[in-house]
Formats: C-alpha cells, sequence, structure tokens
C-alpha cells in the first residue's frame, strides 16, 4: 500500500508571536519550528497501517520553504519511509500549499491513501487537505477520530455538532483529515532518529510539477496583534443596578448589544 | 599415608573440585557481559577502603547490634579459618602442626579461636533471635539463611566438642590456652568417659567439622553466601566517590547498536559482581520510598529478580548465543518497577556491600526510552517541551527570564564580569512559587554584595530530567548547548538554588567538556554568613525542620551547610524529622518523578509530609524546587498549609537580612 501524509510545519505552541517590521507576516526570527500536532496524529495512522501491511511504504510531504525539510525529517525519525519536499514561499496560501501538494501527488504511480491533520495550528483554516482532494478529484473524510479498514474501503467515524458521531464510508484513494483521539503519536526511538538522517527526502520546485506562483488566490496585506488580555472589571452595586451597568459597558464600550 | 589422610584427599578434591567448577562459571558469565566497567584507578584509595569496609566491617556496622552480629561471625570465621586450614593440613600431614610459629603467638592464636567460637555461637544466637522473633521487615523469608544459620552454628558447636573431648583425652600444653573448651571439657567430664574414646570422640567431631566446612565451599556458589566471595571484590571495584555521574553513551560510535539494557548481558560485569554480591540484608529495601509507600519496587528484589534472570539464562550466556538471552524486563522486574525509582540512592548509601541498583534502573530505562520508545505516557509531553523549548514545563524559552523582571539582574551578554554566574533552572523560572525564592535569594547576593549575572534566554534546562528517565540522546543536546554558551563566556564559578542542576552541572558536565566550580545556594549563603557578608538579625521565633533534598544530601554528601545556615537566624529552633542525612527519605520528584503521575501507592510526598508535622515544626525549610512543590503540596493534602508553612533557607536568610 502506498500512503501519503501531508504535513504542515508550524511555530511551536509556546511560541511568543511577533510581527515583523512592515507587519506582512510573523517575525520568524528564533522560532522553534514543530510538525503540526494534527499532522502528528495523520502521520501515526499511517505508520500503524503499513505496520498492518507489511511491504507498504509511507511517503510525508511537505510544501515550504526549505526550512520544512526539518519536520519532513522528524516524521521519518518517527518511522516514515521517505519525504518530498515541494518549495514554495513562506507568504504562500492555501490554494497555492494545496495545488503544490497536489502536483506532487499527481506525479505518484499509485497512491492509496492520503492522510493530512485537520487543520494546521498556525492559520488554523481548515482547507489545505479538502482543497488536495479536490485537485486529486478524490473524496475526503474531515475531522476523523476512528477508521475502520476495509477491503479497498475505509469506514470513518467523525465526530458531529451535538456530541454525535458521524460514520461515513468510502472508496480508496481517499484523504482522511485527522482530529485528536484518532491515536497517541509515537515518540521517535533513537536507531530511528539515526536512520531517518539517511532516508531520502526529494526536493521539488513549482515548476516540476506544472504549478505556478499565480496559482495563489490570497495575498496577506496586513497582520495585527490581538489586543493585549485587560484585566477584569468587577460591577457592584444592587442586582438593578448591576445589570444596568452591564447592558451598558456593552453597549457602550464592548459595542456588542 | 593414613586412612583418614586418604579419604579427606577424596572428599576434598570431590567439594573443592565442584565448587571451583561452579565459581568458574560465575566468573566466565561475569567476563561475557557486554557492557563497559573498567575501574583500576586511584589503587591505593581502593585498597583502604576495602581494607576498611571488609576487615573493619565500616559499612556493616552502620547498623550496630546486627552489624556487630556480623562482624563478629566474619572475624571469627577468619581466626578459625586458620585452625581449619590447620586441620586439613595435619589431616594429610600430622607434622605440619602450626606450632612453628612459636609457642607465645601459637599460644595466642588458640586462645583468640576459641574466645571466637563462642563469640560466633553467640553471634549466630542472635542472628536467630532476630531473623525468627524479631523478624525484621527487610530480611524476609530466606530458606539459605536458615541453612547457613544451622550450618554456622554446627561448625562451631563441633569445634567445642572437637576441643573438649581432645582435653579429656590428651590435652596437649597449647590447650590451656582455651579457656572456652575447658569448661566445656569439664561439663563433658561428668561422664567420665575412657581418655581413648574421648580422643575418638574428638576425631569424629573434627570430622564433622571438616565435612560441614566442605558442605559450605560446594553450597556457596549457588547461595546468598557467595557474598562471602563476591563482596571483597565488589567493594574494591566500587564507585569511590559520593558524587556520582552516570555513564555517557557515545553515540558517536556507530558500531553502538544497542543503547542501554534490554537484556542482561547488556550490563557491565560490575553489574554482575554486584549480584553476585547481595546479601539479602534488606537494609536497601528499608529507606526505599517506593517500597515504603506500597509500589512494585524493592531495590532488594530487583537485585535478585535481576540475579535470578542471570541464571535463568546462564547456558545462553556460556554459550554466546546472546540474541536468545530473555530480555531484562520480566514478570518480576515489571514496567513499573522500573518507572517507579525516585534515585534517591537511599537503597546505595544502606548497601553494606555497595551494590549499585540505580546504575541498572538507569540503564534499563536507557533502553525503554531511546530504542522502545517506551516510557509513562505522561513523560512525551515532557520530552517535547525540553526538545521545543528547553524547559520540561510547556514554557516559551523567550519567558525564561520573565522571573527576574523589575529586579535590574544583568544578563551575561549585558555584563560578563562578574564573580559567579547564576544558574537559575528551570523552576526557579517558570514555577510561581520557586519563582519567589530565586527573587529572594538574588535580593541576598545583592546584599551581600556578590557580583553575578543570568544568562536569561540563552540558559536551557540542563537536561536532568531527561537523563534520570533514560533519554540520554535529548540530555547530551541540552547539556552540550549549555556547555557551549558557559565557555563561550568563560564561566568559572556557577551557583545554583537547584540540587538537580548543581548535580548535573557539577559532576556530569565534565564528560562533554564543561568544567566549573559550581556550588549550591547552601553552601553559597553559609559561606557569605561565615565571611560576615549576610547578617540575619531579625529573629524568627519558629520551630524549623530541614528536609535533605535527595541530590544535594545523597547525591552530594552536603547536609550540613544548609543546617548551619538555618542556625545563623536569631532564635530559630531547628529540629530533625524522623529521618534526615542519609536517612532521609525522598520528597518523591527524584528521577524524573516530578513529571510522572503516581498512581500506585500512597503517595511518596505525603509520606515525606507526614514526617515533617510530626516534628511539630511551623516552617518546613527547603532547598530543592522539586522538594518544594511535593511538600508544599504534601500540606495542602493534609489540610495544614494555615499551620506549617514551606520555605527555601534563601527565603528564610533573606527575610531575616536587613539590607
Amino acid at each position: 500500500m502506498n500512503i501519503y501524509v501531508c504535513i504542515k510545519q508550524v511555530p511551536d505552541t509556546e511560541t511568543k508571536i511577533k510581527l515583523n517590521p512592515n507587519q506582512s507576516g510573523i517575525d520568524t526570527t528564533g522560532i522553534k519550528w514543530i510538525v503540526s500536532p494534527y499532522d502528528e496524529f495523520a502521520v501515526e495512522e499511517a505508520l500503524r497501517l503499513k505496520e498492518k501491511n507489511p511491504g507498504s511504504t509511507v511517503t510525508v510531504l511537505s510544501a515550504g520553504p526549505s526550512r520544512v525539510i526539518e519536520a519532513i525529517r522528524t516524521a521519518l525519525a518517527t518511522g516514515a519511509d521517505q519525504g518530498i519536499h515541494i518549495e514554495i514561499p513562506e507568504t504562500a496560501d492555501n490554494h497555492l500549499t494545496a495545488k503544490a501538494l497536489a502536483g506532487a501527488l499527481k506525479k505518484e504511480t499509485q497512491v492509496d491513501l492520503i492522510f493530512t491533520g485537520k487543520e494546521a495550528i498556525d492559520d488554523g483554516a481548515s482547507q489545505v487537505s479538502q482543497l488536495v482532494a479536490e485537485y486529486l478529484h478524490l473524496p475526503c473524510v474531515s475531522v476523523v477520530n476512528s477508521i475502520q479498514y476495509g477491503n479497498q474501503t475505509v469506514q470513518c467515524k467523525r465526530e458531529i455538532e451535538g456530541g454525535s458521531i458521524e460514520i461515513l464510508e468510502s472508496s480508496m484513494p481517499v484523504l482522511i483529515a485527522a482530529q485528536k483521539g484518532l491515536n497517541e503519536p509515537r515518540y521517535a526511538s533513537l536507531p530511528n532518529i539515526l536512520k531517518a538522517k539517511k532516508k531520502e527526502v526529494k526536493s521539488l520546485k513549482l515548476g516540476d510539477i506544472g504549478v505556478s506562483e499565480a496559482d495563489q488566490k490570497i495575498r496577506y496585506k496586513n497582520f495585527q496583534l490581538p489586543p493585549p488580555k485587560q484585566a477584569g472589571k468587577k460591577i457592584s452595586g444592587d442586582p438593578t443596578a448591576q445589570a444596568k451597568e452591564l447592558v451598558r459597558i456593552l453597549h457602550a464600550e464592548a459595542k456588542v448589544v | 599415608m593414613t586412612w583418614q589422610a586418604i579419604v579427606f584427599l577424596f572428599v576434598s578434591s570431590l567439594a573443592f573440585g565442584y565448587s571451583g567448577y561452579r565459581f568458574s562459571l560465575l566468573l566466565k558469565m561475569m567476563s561475557r557481559q557486554q557492557g563497559k566497567a573498567l575501574r583500576l584507578d586511584r589503587i591505593p584509595e581502593r585498597i583502604i577502603t576495602t581494607i576498611a569496609n571488609v576487615l573493619g566491617q565500616r559499612a556493616v556496622l552502620e547498623k550496630k547490634a546486627a552489624g556487630m552480629m556480623h562482624a563478629t561471625i566474619f572475624w571469627g570465621f577468619l581466626v578459625i579459618t586458620i585452625g581449619t586450614v590447620e586441620q586439613f593440613v595435619t589431616t594429610v600431614y600430622p607434622p605440619a602442626h602450626f606450632e612453628f610459629i612459636g609457642p607465645i603467638a601459637y599460644s595466642v592464636l588458640v586462645w583468640i579461636q576459641d574466645i571466637f567460637t563462642l563469640a560466633v555461637l553467640l553471634a549466630v544466637s542472635y542472628a536467630c533471635y532476630r531473623r525468627y522473633i524479631l523478624r525484621p521487615e527487610g530480611l524476609g523469608k530466606s530458606k539459605d539463611a536458615a541453612i547457613v544459620l544451622t550450618l554456622t552454628g554446627s561448625l562451631m558447636v563441633s569445634i567445642l566438642l572437637m576441643n573438649g573431648f581432645r582435653i579429656l583425652g590428651e590435652s596437649p600444653w597449647w590447650m590451656e590456652m582455651m579457656p572456652i573448651s575447658h569448661r566445656i571439657a569439664s561439663f563433658l567430664g561428668r561422664w567420665g568417659f575412657s581418655p581413648e574414646l574421648c580422643l575418638n570422640l574428638s576425631t569424629f567431631f573434627k570430622w564433622v567439622h571438616m565435612l560441614i566446612v566442605l558442605g559450605f565451599s560446594v553450597y556457596i556458589p549457588s547461595s546468598k553466601h557467595l557474598h562471602i566471595l563476591a563482596a571483597g571484590p565488589n567493594t574494591f571495584f566500587k564507585t569511590l566517590d559520593r558524587e556520582k555521574g552516570m555513564k555517557p553513551i557515545n553515540f558517536e560510535n556507530e558500531s553502538v547498536q544497542q543503547y542501554g539494557a534490554s537484556k542482561i548481558t547488556d550490563m557491565s560485569w560490575k553489574d554482575t559482581l554486584d549480584l553476585y554480591s547481595c546479601t539479602e540484608c534488606g537494609r536497601c529495601q528499608d529507606l526505599c520510598p517506593a517500597y515504603n509507600t506500597q509500589k512494585p519496587l524493592t531495590p532488594k528484589m530487583l537485585i535478585l529478580d535481576l540475579k535470578s534472570n542471570l541464571y535463568r539464562n546462564q547456558d545462553k550466556i556460556l554459550a554466546g548465543k546472546y540474541d536468545e538471552v530473555s530480555s531484562v524486563i520480566d514478570t518480576q522486574v515489571t514496567d513499573d518497577v522500573i518507572w517507579s525509582c525516585t534515585s534517591c540512592r537511599a537503597c546505595e548509601i544502606a548497601c553494606p556491600v555497595f551494590i549499585e541498583h540505580t546504575d541498572k534502573i538507569y540503564d534499563i530505562r536507557r533502553n525503554l526510552v531511546m530504542m522502545e520508545s517506551r516510557f509513562p505516557a505522561e513523560v512525551q509531553p515532557v520530552f517535547k517541551n525540553m526538545e521545543n523549548n528547553a524547559t520540561p514545563w510547556a514554557f516559551s524559552s523567550a519567558d525564561r527570564a520573565n522571573w527576574a523582571e523589575g529586579l535590574s539582574i544583568q544578563t551575561m551578554a549585558q555584563n560578563p564580569e562578574i564573580d559567579v554566574l547564576l544558574w537559575v533552572g528551570c523552576a526557579g523560572s517558570y514555577d510561581d512559587r520557586n519563582k519567589k525564592v530565586l527573587r529572594a535569594f538574588a535580593s541576598l547576593l545583592k546584599k551581600a554584595g556578590v557580583k553575578f549575572a543570568i544568562l536569561g534566554t540563552e540558559e536551557k534546562c540542563t537536561g536532568d530530567p531527561a537523563r534520570r528517565i533514560g533519554n540520554e540522546y535529548l540530555y547530551q543536546t541540552l547539556a552540550k548547548d549549555n556547555i557551549e554558551v558557559l565557555n563561550k563566556y568563560q564561566v568559572k564559578k556557577i551557583v545554583t538554588a537547584c540540587p538537580h542542576c548543581f548535580n548535573t552541572i557539577k559532576n556530569e558536565y565534565k564528560d562533554f567538556g564543561g568544567n566549573y566550580e559550581v556550588f549550591h545556594h547552601s553552601e553559597f549563603i553559609a559561606k557569605l554568613i561565615t565571611e560576615g557578608k549576610i547578617k540575619p538579625t531579625k529573629t524568627v521565633e519558629e520551630t524549623v525542620t530541614f528536609h535533605d533534598s535527595c541530590y544535594l544530601g545523597r547525591w552530594n554528601n552536603i547536609y550540613d551547610q544548609p543546617r548551619s545556615v538555618l542556625k545563623s537566624l536569631p532564635a530559630i529552633n531547628l529540629v530533625e524529622m524522623k529521618s534526615h542525612h542519609d536517612q532521609s527519605l525522598c520528597c518523591g520528584a527524584g528521577g524524573g518523578r516530578m513529571w510522572m503521575e503516581e498512581t500506585l501507592g500512597k503517595r511518596i510526598n505525603v509520606a515525606r509530609t507526614e514526617q515533617a508535622l510530626a516534628s511539630n515544626a511551623s516552617i518546613v525549610a527547603s532547598s530543592c524546587p522539586f522538594c518544594m512543590t511535593m511538600i508544599t503540596d504534601g500540606v495542602k493534602t493534609q489540610e495544614m498549609q494555615d499551620k506549617v508553612k514551606v520555605m527555601d533557607i534563601a527565603e528564610l536568610i533573606d527575610q531575616a537580612t536587613p539590607s
């Protein structure tokens, strides 16, 4: 089975985000980059599937500047077989990223399954997985927290609003976007970390896969940090006065009512 | 040649031949171990240590009654063995009597032997009383012990009967020097046996004695009495210094495929010698925080279980079939056993034959973590945090120096001209309670006029939690990063309020090129007080008890400095808890346990807090951030936080010192 996992490199969850001087993006100096946590569930699922189906290969893809190769190596250290890096600019949007990933996947001879995280924790856009499936004309199931594998089919469970569970069945190949709870990602063993240094990571340019930077649809103009959190306010007085004051604040200061 | 000589030569060659063969197998197994340990440095010190602890029985005598019992049997064994050898020799060749050493020397020798025969008999009686009537928990049940006590007792009785009847039969001149045997003779004399019969009975008991000795030699290799032969060498090869760093792994050596111990054969010959040396006395278990709070780990059983694992694999090891040797983790040594250890080292300090329990646990953890990625689930985020943010907790490395805001403390980058570098550590940097400790210590340093700086955001976790949990690879990454920064600023002196950082930087960074003079803040404050740079003047009318941190006390032998610091407080009433100094009970946070759930048995921090509360102290003084957290939690669990405060020694001194 040929299993593919698309991952994104994101700033570590504890990063203090700063903006670059012209506010066109974040200041990346000193950032510790990690594999987006939902993508780790995707990698783990691929590895477990491979372990159940000997002879399978797991290929990890990531689109981004050259630093994202580090994220691919991290995934290789957990046991993935090979990597593909597609060089796209730091400022790429979801469309260009998805086109790049889909373009690289189209060049593969046989794709049986694609795993991704349900979203990346940096922009939280939840776009790329569906777009990749669309560009590849494949079915897509997202926010999946349990999978049963059949013969050329998969049955996925996903939590939907109200706490209900939706069960979807799809033919393969299919793209599955992982939700937390799908599995517990492993910690890379040292022999695998050392082996990962020698595994192959193929590098592709946009031109190699028939995609161009013109495929970008969104251009970021300006970033702003959220306003600093303010101390809480205590409203005093009798209940009537308190209610009145609350309404006044919501109307006049917060401008929500 | 007499028939006695012929029979003796035949029986003794069988006995010694068999035991010699068994010993050669044990030695061979030891030599087949794959792990490395070579300890042939500092030979004179090793000789002195061995003499003090083997001949002098120093460590054994740490326990008074049981120690005296053992020492008596041991010294008796030495002098009586001379007599046994004499028996063997004269049985084969009667003229080879030891009288040749001269009448005075020989008189003294037989007198000592006679006294010791009774002394050993009394000691064996006490041993039986202790084992079967007092029944200390650590001893447990042991068939071995029953056999050995019976044999030892019988040896002494046979000697006394042999001598008693001989006195009645012929009484050579030197037997006048045997007061005990004479009493026995006068007792035996009541029966009025003929001299010939008495001589024959004497010979009979001589044979009883010799046959028991030969039986003993056959029995030793397969019993806990192997310690008679193993404990001496084990003492000689022991780790000489109290400050013991963990063995580094060389990851650059690509021929190494196995990290840590997955099998007993991955350990070193010294580990095997440790297993041979165990006498099952249970002193290790008596002090173990895990055992005393009903965790599955007991250091004694760990050693015995590893020993039985070794013996189970004996054939495969001797045949060189290392691939077929079974896992070191089995139904006895479970994962829970290995993760229960707080690395407090109470077991090693208590062990009279210097077995190093923690080395084995660390070795097994290294295999579980690095080779198998197998560890308590809650540890994974700890490793990730250390990898990504250089701290075991989920905080940003950018926030590392936030604790010092408003204190105008300079970083090394701002001012490298300093007396001492203040190593803050992760707890001091991020934990709200311990940030206050660091602020108090920094304030003290300022009051004393010490020029100091911090590394600020250039400081990283020392790697200690990763190393104790078994992730040597992650530890080395962090250690090397820190050493690079420290060496960049040419740091010479370091002071830290964290015993874990202290131990790591002081004892373990030198393996990676980090050589510094490192002080724990208790030592540093003690020095500042002695030099008159700090004068605590405000009276502290409180009863204070000091909780020993394992990494300060048992790992680095620092017990007096924190106490002397506390005693400098005017009007303080310093009391000790039930267990203190090297007998102290761990808080439960060492060995990476700080970051693991404690689901088995009673909570260790509660057990320690109960001891603290029983001392009736109003303040529990700590000198370690993890102890601080654990004891504070313990006091809250006991709902005593309104009556008992937990404070760091630096906070107490800072409060009492005017600026």
